[in-house]
């Protein structure tokens, strides 16, 4: 069996080599910086079938009680997976000559990755909690470092918000600890769900979640971050912080307070219902593409909450498949718009049109992503939206058709952004517009691949989920 | 009864005896050979803090009857001692390094005597940790704080040092009024001013009269160590001594004379009188609610650093009240391990502080535009001593609210703990604040500013400190409940260890 704690600790350890590594070539620290991270990523993929049940347990500060346990179970093989790929990419998605500071760049990407896979690891109730709240440092950097004009205002906003949402989350911690005498998660699973208060507790750890992921109405923070951060950084926020909220959820909302989340499905429903259509609405409203991808993520994230909240097991398990979905997805809308605005040096959606005829791959990638974003049947969103409608179906019909409407809804925005951006009548063609060269599709490959193969074959997730239940 | 003091008592004070010696030796080498002073005077006070040091972990405990009424060998002792002297050394290395930057600009500033003085407050500081007796307590508290007079106006030429430290003085010397007046009342109460068998005297008291002499003694010594731990509503002080004292000071005040005013609280409160009166407590948890909301709320309009460090020093006052206010088998491993991850977080930004710092105006927010620019490695290192004092995990900061809170829920203060977990957004507010503006692009000017290796030593140790608690604090925690866990509720005197 594969040594958890290595697949822990080889981000960390990569992540200190990248802060005091002497390089002043930029082009080769990136290529270092890449390697390293796919070092995780590779441990992972070779041991691939023996990883289920892997475990540590240290006893870690005894006098507190917290203990560095660490397990690998199918729900967390599969966010430590997606972690370990997106990783990799979205170091790739910032060309190195624009990067300054590049130790501490890389430096933080590896760090928030450590922290990630430490954090979707975590067994202990505050070792999970510790992990949670640290990622947020080094990412409130990287927004705050390197990124557009109002970055350091959006960086302060989101650390905020963030912190805010997750200070009561340490009051309910210290409650559940003195309710049952431990951190142990399995132990709390079977206690908490009983207490009396444990509706306040509940409470507590759904707000942290709900701002991390974001649910409506806790979403403020998100358009400007998503779009002052670096393309890197947009990508760390959008495709795995997002998911830290959403595992947050499956891990300690569901697993420990199931009664009062029946209780309160209906509301928590109508609230992701909700932020699904302002998601959708303000993206259509947008005159600037990384805003518009920032809206439709919102849009989507709140889809994948409402699999959640729905109660009902094909929903939940569509919501843990799409979380992986949107995590793929949302890397790959951003690094193509990226790259587009790296070749336009905007992100107006007015300024230039018709870039299809001047950047045809690029434009061919982008519409290859955006049917994957609006669910086209066959890639990978199909499935998993499909398994969210159909178990929201079997509760309430009327529901499960209004929440239909929002896939219309993203088709609409989606395929509205193409055909101003790179559809339209064209303008003057600028010297800087180079189209994607093999690079560019041998970052991009990776997640084609497994668009496709989990719009076609998404069997091996269930399997993995399978064997959680 | 024995009347004279044998080897093994004298060597058991030979801690403060060191201490006292390296003082006398630094006014002898000011007063004779004031060229050599400059060289030397730093060696020597971090000789006698490391001789100091040695000898408290290898001096053993004494029983004479002369010594125990006043002074105690305990295990308490020993770790605020440790504490104590470490807060010594660093604020040696900070001494070096302003004086470092200072000496061009003033050099008629004598060191001897600065060092002088630090050594003795260390010696005050000790006495607080070691004492038995509210008088020597006091005597304790009033070395310190004589010493810490003279030092706030250390540097003549600065207009604004003088406010500063007339202002101590009378506040000081009215919080000292406070805490004689109540040890006359408890003296009134009970008849002793004795620590050793004070709960049992306070519990036997047949009149409600005397009841009420001894609880209002209680409460003006309370009030008089409020005043010197600068806890809200008697912090007025705090924000203008800060800002008027050169920085090594201020990081002592702000370090030390904060721990030794808990050291005093823990010795009364935890050591001597264990959850005597839950109205005590009581009233501690407003206290600590009163600090945290005021202090946090202040600290986010404050720009200028030394003055921001008074508000961020009175807010952690707050936290480390509520160990106090609970009372439990936790609280004192809770609060001492509270004041050791706080004193690596702050003498480190003191020592940032003292680096970049030229004039006697201090540092402002605006200083530290474009720092992360000019100078990586002092910028993340501030950052992580600000991300540390904010409590942000990974940081040892949070491990350690956390267990500051964990004894605050465990004594059911629930209100306490919320809003202390409240606060702790304002807090990371403005912290980060500084952190953003250090990352701003604004690029200036370099100024070349002369390198203190000491300071850079401190620097170093502090690092090295946080990084070791936030990785691996499992055995300073263990050793703590080990030795003050239990400690808690037994009287004072049988727990005698000798060397730790």
């Amino acid at each position: 069996m594969p040594y958890i704690e290595i697949l822990f600790l080889i981000p960390l350890i990569a992540s200190c080599v990248a802060f005091f590594l002497p390089v002043s070539n930029t082009k080769a620290f990136r290529l270092i910086g890449v390697a390293l991270s796919v070092l995780p990523l590779i441990y992972l993929l070779s041991h691939w079938h023996t990883w289920l049940g892997s475990e540590i347990n240290l006893n870690w500060v005894p006098p507190l009680g917290i203990h560095f346990h660490l397990k690998m179970d199918g729900l967390a093989f599969l966010f430590v997976a997606l972690t370990c790929l997106i990783v990799p990419i979205s170091i790739l998605a910032v060309p190195s000559f624009t990067l300054t500071h590049p130790n501490t760049f890389y430096g933080l990407v590896l760090l928030v990755q450590g922290l990630l896979i430490g954090f979707f690891l975590s067994r202990d109730l505050l070792l999970f909690t510790i992990f949670y709240e640290s990622m947020i440092i080094p990412l409130y950097f990287m927004i705050s470092i390197w990124g557009g004009e109002n970055r350091k205002a959006a960086a302060l906003q989101f650390l905020v918000y963030m912190i805010a949402g997750s200070a009561l989350m340490v009051a309910a911690v210290l409650a559940l600890y003195f309710s049952a005498g431990t951190f142990d998660l399995d132990v709390l699973a079977k206690s908490a769900n009983g207490l009396e208060y444990a509706h306040w507790l509940a409470a507590a750890f759904l707000l942290a979640f709900a701002v991390k992921t974001p649910l409506f109405p806790f979403h403020a923070w998100l358009p400007d971050a998503y779009t002052q951060a670096s393309t890197t950084g947009t990508i760390l926020l959008s495709g795995l912080l997002s998911k830290a909220g959403i595992f947050g959820i499956l891990r300690i909302v569901l697993e420990l307070f199931p009664d009062v989340m029946k209780e309160w499905s209906p509301y928590l429903l109508g609230l992701a219902i909700a932020g699904v259509f302002y998601g959708g609405f303000a993206a259509w409203m947008q005159w600037d593409y990384k805003r518009l991808i920032a809206f439709s993520s919102l849009s989507h994230v709140n889809f994948i909450l409402a699999g959640l909240f729905i109660w009902a097991q094909p929903a939940k398990t569509g919501a843990i498949l799409q979380a992986i979905n949107h995590g793929v997805t949302i890397t790959a809308l951003f690094l193509v718009a990226g790259w587009l605005e790296d070749r336009t040096g905007t992100t107006a959606i007015s300024k230039e049109g018709g870039m299809g005829r001047f950047l045809p791959y690029l434009c061919w990638l982008t519409l290859f992503f955006v049917l994957a974003s609006i669910a086209l049947p066959g890639l990978n969103n199909f499935v998993g939206e499909l398994l969210i409608l159909f178990g929201l179906f079997k509760e309430n019909v009327w529901v499960a058709g209004f929440l239909a409407l929002s896939v219309i809804l993203s088709a609409i925005y989606m395929l509205n952004f193409m055909k101003k951006v790179y559809f339209g009548p064209p303008t003057f063609f600028k010297e800087a517009w180079i189209d994607i060269g093999p690079k560019e599709w041998g970052i991009a490959l990776p997640l084609i691949a497994i668009i496709i193969w989990l719009g076609i074959y998404p069997t091996p997730v269930f399997n993995l989920l399978g064997i959680v239940r | 009864m024995t009347t004279i003091l044998t080897g093994v008592d004298y060597a058991s004070l030979s801690p403060l005896l060191i201490l006292l010696l390296g003082a006398l030796v630094l006014l002898f080498v000011e007063s004779f050979w004031e060229k050599t002073a400059k060289k030397v005077c730093w060696i020597i006070a971090l000789v006698s803090f490391i001789g100091a040091a040695y000898a408290v972990w290898a001096a053993p405990a004494s029983n004479s009857p002369l010594l125990t009424p006043w002074l105690r060998f305990d295990s308490a002792y020993h770790l605020f001692a440790y504490l104590f002297l470490g807060i010594g050394v660093a604020t040696t290395l900070l001494a070096h390094a302003f004086f470092t930057v200072f000496e061009e600009k003033y050099p008629n500033l004598s060191h001897g005597e600065f060092y002088f003085l630090i050594v003795s407050a260390v010696v005050g500081l000790i006495l607080i940790g070691q004492s038995n007796d509210f008088l020597t307590l006091f005597l304790g508290l009033e070395t310190l704080s004589i010493a810490l007079y003279i030092l706030c106006g250390y540097v003549k030429q600065w207009e604004v040092s003088h406010e500063s430290s007339m202002k101590y003085f009378l506040m000081g010397s009215l919080g000292a009024a406070f805490l004689l007046y109540g040890i006359a009342l408890v003296y009134g109460g009970v008849g002793t001013t004795s620590f050793t068998d004070l709960l049992q005297k306070y519990q036997a008291i047949p009149h409600d009269a005397h009841s009420n002499l001894f609880l209002g003694g209680l409460a003006l010594i309370t009030v008089g160590l409020a005043f010197k731990a600068a806890v809200v509503p008697f912090h007025v002080w705090a924000p203008d001594v800060y800002d008027g004292a050169p920085n090594p000071v201020t990081a002592f005040m702000s370090v030390g004379t904060k721990a030794g005013a808990f050291a005093a609280f823990a010795v009364i409160f935890l050591l001597a009188l264990p959850q005597f009166h839950t109205l005590w407590n009581e009233a501690i948890s407003v206290l600590a609610i009163l600090t945290l909301v005021y202090a946090n709320y202040v600290a986010l309009r404050q720009t200028q650093l030394r003055r921001f460090f008074a508000y961020s020093g009175i807010s952690h006052a707050g936290y480390l009240l509520i160990p106090l206010a609970a009372g439990t088998q936790d609280a004192f491993p809770a609060l001492y391990y509270y004041l050791v991850v706080y004193g690596f977080a702050t003498l480190g930004c003191f020592a940032v502080l003292t680096y970049l710092d030229q004039t006697s105006e201090g540092v402002l927010l605006s200083d530290l535009k474009g720092l992360f620019r000019r100078n990586p490695i002092v910028a993340g290192f501030f950052a992580l001593c600000l991300l540390t004092l904010a409590g942000i995990p990974p940081t040892a900061g949070f491990l350690a609210k956390f267990y500051v809170l964990k004894t605050g829920f465990d004594a059911g203060y629930y209100t306490l703990v919320i809003v202390a977990l409240l606060v702790t957004i304002l807090s990371a507010y403005y912290y980060l604040r500084i952190v953003s503006i250090m990352l701003a692009d604004v690029p200036e000017e370099s100024r070349s500013v002369p390198l203190s290796w000491p300071g850079l030593v401190l620097s170093i140790l502090c690092f090295a400190g946080i990084v070791y608690l936030s990785v691996y604090p499992a055995p300073l925690m263990a050793l703590l409940n080990h030795t003050l866990g239990g400690i808690n509720g037994s009287t004072v005197n049988t727990t005698q260890i000798g060397s730790a």
